[in-house]
This record gives C-alpha cells, sequence and structure tokens, in this order.
C-alpha cells in the first residue's frame, strides 16, 4: 500500500510542473499587461497558502511491544481559520513483549510482522491563538491544536480500523515554516494475545512543517 | 485492502483543491490597493484570536502579499506587515478605484447561514436507496448535514442514520465538487425467508465524493459517489458503494 501511496504523490508532483507551465505560453501577455496600473483587483490574483506538508519524528508506544521510534509525514489543508484537515502516514517497529524476553526462546512475531504502520485522516481545530517573545522586539505566532480522526494500522501481517486523538502545539517562525511539538493516541482492537484487546498507542513527536 | 478507496477519495479532493490557476511563485505585478475607510486593523496572524498591533490610515496604499483561509497578508509602503480580514477588502480600492472583487458570488455567501433540504435516490451496492438529508451551512466551504437514507435489496433491507460534514473547495463554480464524510447507525435487516435472521445494528462510516450543480439561486442538483464502511461486530467490516442523484433546495 505504501508504493500505492507513493504513486499517487508522485502523479501529484508531476502534474505540477504541467501546470506552472500552462499559463506562461501565452505570448500576448506582455501586451495585454500595459495597462496593469489600472487593472482590476480580484481574490483570484492572490496567492493563497492553506496548504501544509510536514515531517516528524519522535516516539511510539506500541502496547505490550515497547516504545518504538516513528517517523511520518503529513499533508494537511486549512479549511478555515479554525478547522484543518490532515491525512498522516507514519511507520515504526515493534520491540519484543516483557514475556519474550523473559521466556528467552519464544516469538510471538516474525521481523516482517514487526512493522508497523497507520494511516489517518483527521480532522482538526486550532486553539489559544497567540505569540511568544524573545528579547523585546521578537515576537513569534504559535497555537495549540486537536485533532480526531480514523485511519488504519497495519501491523503483525493484520489490518486494524484505527482511531486517532491528538493534540499539539505548533511554533511558527515564519508565517510558512512551523515547528510542530504533539502528541497522537492511536486506539484498536487486537487479538494477538487469544482475546480481543484495546489498545492505546500513545506517540510523541517533534515536526517541521511549511505552508504552500 | 478494503478501505484504500476512501484514501484515493481522499487524494482526488486534495487534488481538486488546487488552485486552478497556480500562480504560486508569481512574479507577477504586485496587488496594490487604498484603504478607503477610517483604519483597518492589522492582525499579527491570520486568526482572529492574535494581537492588533497595528491601523492602516484613510488613504495608505497596501501590497496584499498572500490570503491564509479568510486572511490576507499585506505590507505597507513603510515596510509593516501583517494579517488583515478578507471582509476588510471591501474598504478599499484598486487601482481603477474600484472594490477589489472579493465578494462571493451568491452560490457561496449567498448561501451561509442557511438550511438546505435535499431528496435522493441511488443504487446502494445492487440494492436500491432513497436519501432525505437536512444541512446547514456554516461557512462558505462547510455544510454539517444529518442523513436517513432507507435501502431495499433482495437479501436484506437497512436504514441509515448519519451525521455528516460537507466541504465544497469552490463553492462558488456553477459545477461545484465536494467531499464529504459522515458517520452514523445502519440497521440491517435481512429476509425472512433465509435462515439465520437475526437483525443488526452496526456503525457506518461514510466518505462521499461528489458536485453539486446548481441550477437556480436556491436549487441544485446533487450527484455523488459514496463508500459506506460498516463496522461490524463479525470478523470482516464490509463495505458499500453507492451512486446517488439527488435534488436540493436552500432555505
Amino acid at each position: 500500500m505504501a508504493s500505492r501511496l507513493q504513486r499517487i504523490f508522485l502523479a501529484a508532483l508531476l502534474a505540477l510542473p504541467g501546470l506552472l507551465w500552462a499559463q506562461e505560453d501565452d505570448p500576448l501577455e506582455p501586451i495585454v499587461g500595459a495597462d496593469i496600473e489600472r487593472r482590476d483587483i480580484s481574490e483570484d490574483m492572490l496567492d493563497t497558502e492553506n496548504f501544509e506538508f510536514g515531517i516528524y519524528g519522535g516516539v511510539l508506544g506500541i502496547e505490550d511491544f515497547g516504545s518504538n521510534s516513528v517517523i511520518g509525514a503529513n499533508l494537511a489543508y486549512h479549511i478555515t481559520e479554525d478547522f484543518f484537515v490532515e491525512a498522516i502516514y507514519g511507520v515504526s517497529e515493534a520491540n519484543k513483549t516483557s514475556y519474550e524476553l523473559l521466556s528467552g526462546a519464544v516469538e510471538l512475531l516474525t521481523d516482517e510482522e514487526r512493522e508497523f504502520s497507520y494511516y489517518v485522516l483527521s480532522l482538526g481545530y486550532k486553539i489559544f491563538p497567540g505569540q511568544v517573545y524573545f528579547g523585546s522586539g521578537t515576537a513569534f505566532n504559535t497555537h495549540f491544536y486537536i485533532t480526531a480522526g480514523g485511519g488504519n494500522t497495519e501491523f503483525a501481517s493484520n489490518r486494524y480500523a484505527t482511531y486517532t486523538f491528538g493534540a499539539g502545539y505548533k511554533f511558527y517562525a515564519t508565517d510558512w515554516f512551523a515547528l510542530d511539538i504533539g502528541m497522537r493516541d492511536h486506539l484498536f482492537t487486537h487479538e494477538l494475545f487469544g482475546e480481543s484487546r484495546q489498545t492505546n498507542n500513545f506517540e510523541g513527536r517533534l515536526g517541521l512543517s511549511i505552508f504552500f | 485492502m478494503p478501505r484504500l478507496p476512501n484514501l484515493t477519495l481522499l487524494f482526488l479532493a486534495v487534488l481538486l483543491a488546487l488552485p486552478a490557476r497556480a500562480d504560486w511563485f508569481g512574479p507577477d505585478e504586485p496587488l496594490v490597493v487604498t484603504v478607503n475607510s477610517a483604519y483597518i486593523d492589522v492582525y499579527s496572524g491570520p486568526g482572529r484570536g492574535y494581537p492588533i498591533f497595528h491601523a492602516l490610515e484613510h488613504g495608505e496604499t497596501i501590497t496584499l502579499l498572500k490570503s491564509r483561509t479568510s486572511w490576507i497578508k499585506i505590507a505597507t509602503d513603510k515596510g509593516v506587515e501583517g494579517w488583515i480580514k478578507r471582509e476588510a477588502m471591501a474598504s478599499t480600492l484598486d487601482p481603477s478605484g474600484q472594490v477589489p472583487d472579493f465578494t462571493d458570488e451568491y452560490r457561496s455567501d449567498a448561501v451561509v447561514g442557511r438550511f438546505e433540504l435535499g431528496a435522493g435516490f441511488g443504487d446502494f451496492g445492487g440494492a436500491d436507496s432513497v436519501t432525505a438529508t437536512l444541512g446547514y451551512r456554516f461557512t462558505r466551504n462547510l455544510t454539517l448535514e444529518a442523513r436517513y437514507a432507507q435501502q431495499a435489496g433482495s437479501f436484506s433491507d437497512s436504514e441509515i442514520i448519519a451525521a455528516g460534514l460537507l466541504h465544497q473547495p469552490f463553492p462558488e463554480w456553477r459545477v461545484s465538487p465536494f467531499l464529504s464524510v459522515g458517520a452514523g447507525i445502519i440497521k440491517i435487516q435481512p429476509s425472512a425467508t433465509l435462515v439465520d435472521t437475526e437483525d443488526r445494528e452496526d456503525s457506518v462510516l461514510q466518505a462521499s465524493l461528489g458536485t453539486y450543480v446548481y441550477l437556480s439561486r436556491r436549487f441544485f442538483m446533487r450527484l455523488e459517489y459514496t463508500n459506506h464502511y460498516l463496522l461490524t461486530t463479525r470478523e470482516n467490516n464490509d463495505e458499500v458503494n453507492e451512486w446517488r442523484v439527488g435534488f436540493n433546495v436552500f432555505f
């Protein structure tokens, strides 16, 4: 599935230069643009910056399978000043359970089955906008956010419907570049130990985002 | 791979949401307007919660740099940069002496704060479906929706009660695509002639992609593809695809 995702992203990237070229092939542009001083201004002429792309890394506690490093990427679209939607894809790898360590020889999962990946589609809400100050002359914008969403987790050669709740803090170094300190909780139910078990998989993360 | 169609829908929607004119790196002429009201507040960030740190004066010229959601980043001749509300553009004049066109056409702003009522008919994985919706548009792009649907099939009948959120990236377009997500409950009554006829009640998640086609100020047709994801208590979750055509009215 990862490769399919990549293909979609790549297709989107490949399509972009085409869009950019498309508007430059009009030879009449300089002539028509001569009366630029008198032109009417409309909203379409203004550059919009509602998308956000980010990468992150952190620690994911996979319940019963230890704390593990996680990396991922996210794409968000800011719908209003309050709401945004985001898609997240992250990968990690599960450690051994305590039982496996204590018993010595028992292996619950193969190496391949320990690969852990998830994707989440969430709705986010931005709260507590504000500023932080460095010295007397510099201020940076910040806000907190909360998210809720769902997706799928692939783990132990199975796919589990996953609910994800999160919160975080965003620090804007510039309008278009931000630092993201956040946490997510991925909830899913598995039956790896025989009986059905709801797990909370907490993730602490540090990310960088650009807006475009 | 039961969830894949939903994901594909999302990326299609993201692609649709890309600006139609991709002048992102625009080396275009700066967009300069003149303030035509007593003052305009300048915020430090693109949100109503950020502090107002400056006020633009009447007659001052400002350059429009970019927009984010309903905020516009501006620069003054003296080099002050900050954000003003999109609505403040109505208090400015462009070089030709006109108010810049930041007004929405009737299809978008005109319907904010309005309800829309609709009915649709479709094919629900082979079964016939009838759907009623009641929506409330609370921003230019977003509609909150309550849905009730009944399906009649060969092996079972069902009904769905759900709530959803519908996003139109380009509400001003005459044919305006939308993306919607929702969640609800599906009640399934298997046909009595089959053995093991136990009624079931499951949660259902809905992801839809479709388009509004505006026929008049108050009336539009709605074409829609919905992916219903049934969270069952059995081993596997079910997935049902639905095609639907409907008509809605604003009030």
